[in-house]
């Protein structure tokens, strides 16, 4: 099990650059950044290596922010490399509400951010696969 | 000026200043006795220690209290009631209040009455029977419809209860049948107009001739831009339920003022701050007192409107008083759309939701022709739980609470903590950008 950290914002100029530059300013290196948007305002959904200290900093400046479980889970970084994960997924028949994934090594390690209803049953599907959730980055 | 025959047949339209003067003292005696039916004015009345022989002429007037809206809310549903409930055919409530209505009562005299009224008011402008007419506003509880209604069948024109919305229906229905006569709030009418002009279609081949625009406030310019697009005439009208409703005050063909019917309302200008009578011809609050209402009399009514009484004598021969154009509220209340609007009645649903914080704004303006509500609210920090789904079943869950309450459609925007302006003494609650405005 792992954490990613949401923000509120509102659709503005000048919205993501301050959520950015807070972090920048804190040393947080942002891992994946998504953003989810309904016009009017959307959700930035943020991977780090320090998701506490992440959600921490922002919440200092004033942010709106939420901290969140996630499951991670480490793929190898080669074409048809979430193959063997998605499969697990459906032969499992969970479902996925958001995911998104990010590169840890170019050609060697990514990871893969998953959402749903039951985190644990996806991390065991990962798991049947030899697949491994990670807890920290 | 010559006095055409009045075609409503009513011996009050053309009275004297002096004829108006004495009437209005002899009605205010029986308003007054009439009123003290009531359980609520009896004790209102005792608790001035006021008896309705103080009451002699209309001069008298200042020594009875204000009845406020409060007054009304305090005394739902009838404790203002001052005949037998066998003799009331109808009742009203006020539009778009916070918590308990108010509630208006009739007898079949009163009805009768109101009708008159608001048959003289059309009349004044030139509608006769040879008119068909298309009533474009609510009908129920809302004074607007049956109160044109009743006034326009009295006069004998053809009517046809449209009520309000479906703009292709109202096209169809005045291209049809000749329309010549329409009644809708000036927001509306300018819709229509421009919807058919989207369409291709050219607002001045209706055969419209008169257009009587009331229930919000408009100004000059939106008057002159409607009367440009259609090819008619418009006249406002100025009502309010605790008055009947619509009928209470008319332009004539001068469309240089309202005339108040007199022989109906004994109206005053006030300074809403000291409660003392304004100087002539001042702005203050309008406060208006029935004459001829029997099932609920309301003696000193405190509308919250701000107007001033013209000066100088009408061209077209009426002694009744002309009112100015309303040019606010004395209160905080909102005219959108035509529909009375609290900013607490929007408060009141912000705050029952856990997820919103304690800051918002009512934000006016408009689009097209027709007035659009956005409600800017802020979010509470510690609520937020990461999810975009939360967020958009709050806002949608927030637009249809809204609109039930108010009764029209609004947007909502969901705001970070602190994005509003942090409120300085008293929260500026309303901005309200509307054109002419």
């Amino acid at each position: 099990m792992y954490y990613e950290v949401s923000v509120f914002v509102e659709n503005k100029p000048g919205k993501l650059s301050r959520v950015v530059e807070v972090l920048g300013n804190a040393g947080i290196d942002i891992l994946a950044l998504n953003v989810s948007d309904d016009g009017q305002f959307g959700v930035l959904k943020i991977l780090t290596a320090e998701p506490s200290r992440t959600q921490q900093v922002l919440s200092t400046a004033n942010m709106t922010v939420a901290i969140n479980k996630v499951a991670c889970i480490e793929i190898k970084d080669e074409p048809g490399g979430l193959v063997k994960l998605a499969k697990a997924i459906e032969e499992a028949g969970l479902n996925v509400k958001d995911a998104y994934g990010c590169i840890l090594e170019r050609g060697k390690r990514a990871v893969f951010v998953v959402k749903g209803d039951d985190l644990e049953a996806i991390e065991k599907a990962a798991r049947s696969v030899g697949l491994k959730p990670l807890e920290s980055l | 000026m010559e006095h055409i025959k009045d075609p409503v047949g009513s011996r009050f339209e053309w009275m004297s200043t002096d004829e108006i003067a004495e009437f209005q003292s002899e009605r205010l005696r029986e308003s007054v006795a009439q009123a003290g039916k009531s359980p609520y004015y009896a004790a209102k009345f005792a608790e001035a220690g006021i008896k309705p022989e103080d009451i002699q002429s209309r001069e008298d007037i200042t020594k009875l209290p204000f009845t406020t809206k409060e007054d009304l809310r305090l005394s739902y549903p009838t404790g203002m009631l001052a005949v037998d409930p066998e003799q009331v055919i109808r009742m009203h409530t006020s539009s778009g209040t916070t918590g308990k209505p108010t509630a208006i009562f009739h007898t079949r005299q009163d009805i009768e009455n109101w009708a008159e009224l608001m048959a003289r008011c059309l009349a004044m402008v030139g509608a006769t029977s040879k008119d068909v007419f298309q009533n474009m506003t609510g009908y129920g509880l809302f004074t607007g419809g049956l109160g044109l209604h009743y006034g326009a069948e009295r006069l004998g024109m053809w009517t046809i209860p449209a009520g309000a919305g479906n703009t292709a229906r109202q096209i169809m229905l005045m291209k049809d049948f000749h329309v010549t006569v329409i009644h809708a709030t000036p927001s509306y009418a300018m819709h229509i107009a421009e919807r058919m002009l989207a369409e291709g279609d050219n607002p001045k081949s209706l055969e419209l001739r008169i257009g009587v625009l009331g229930a919000e406030p408009y100004t000059e310019e939106m008057r002159l831009k409607l009367q440009d697009i259609y090819g008619f005439k418009v006249f406002n009208s100025y009502g309010l339920s605790e008055m009947n409703g619509p009928g209470v005050a008319f332009e004539c063909t001068y469309q240089n003022g309202m005339h108040v019917w007199e022989d109906s309302y004994l109206v005053e200008i006030i300074d809403p701050n000291t409660l003392e009578p304004c100087k002539p011809g001042d702005v203050g609050e309008l406060v208006m007192t029935t004459l001829r209402r029997t099932a609920q009399p309301i003696i000193r009514y405190r509308t919250r409107d701000l107007t001033r009484i013209l000066p100088g004598e009408c061209p077209c021969g009426r002694k009744h008083i002309r009112l100015d154009r309303m040019i606010g509220r004395s209160d905080d209340m909102l005219i959108v759309r035509g529909v009375n609007v609290f900013p607490s009645q929007i408060e009141e649903v912000l705050m029952k939701h856990e997820w919103v914080g304690g800051n918002y704004v009512i934000h006016l303006t408009t689009v097209g022709a027709m007035d659009e509500m956005t409600v800017k609210v802020e979010i509470s920090k510690t609520s937020f739980d990461g999810s975009i789904e939360t967020l958009r079943k709050l806002r949608d869950h927030l637009q249809k609470q809204i609109r039930e309450q108010v009764g029209f459609s609004v947007h909502v925007e969901v705001l970070e903590p602190g994005s509003l302006p942090a409120s300085e003494g008293k929260a500026k609650r309303v901005v309200d950008e509307r054109e002419g405005r």
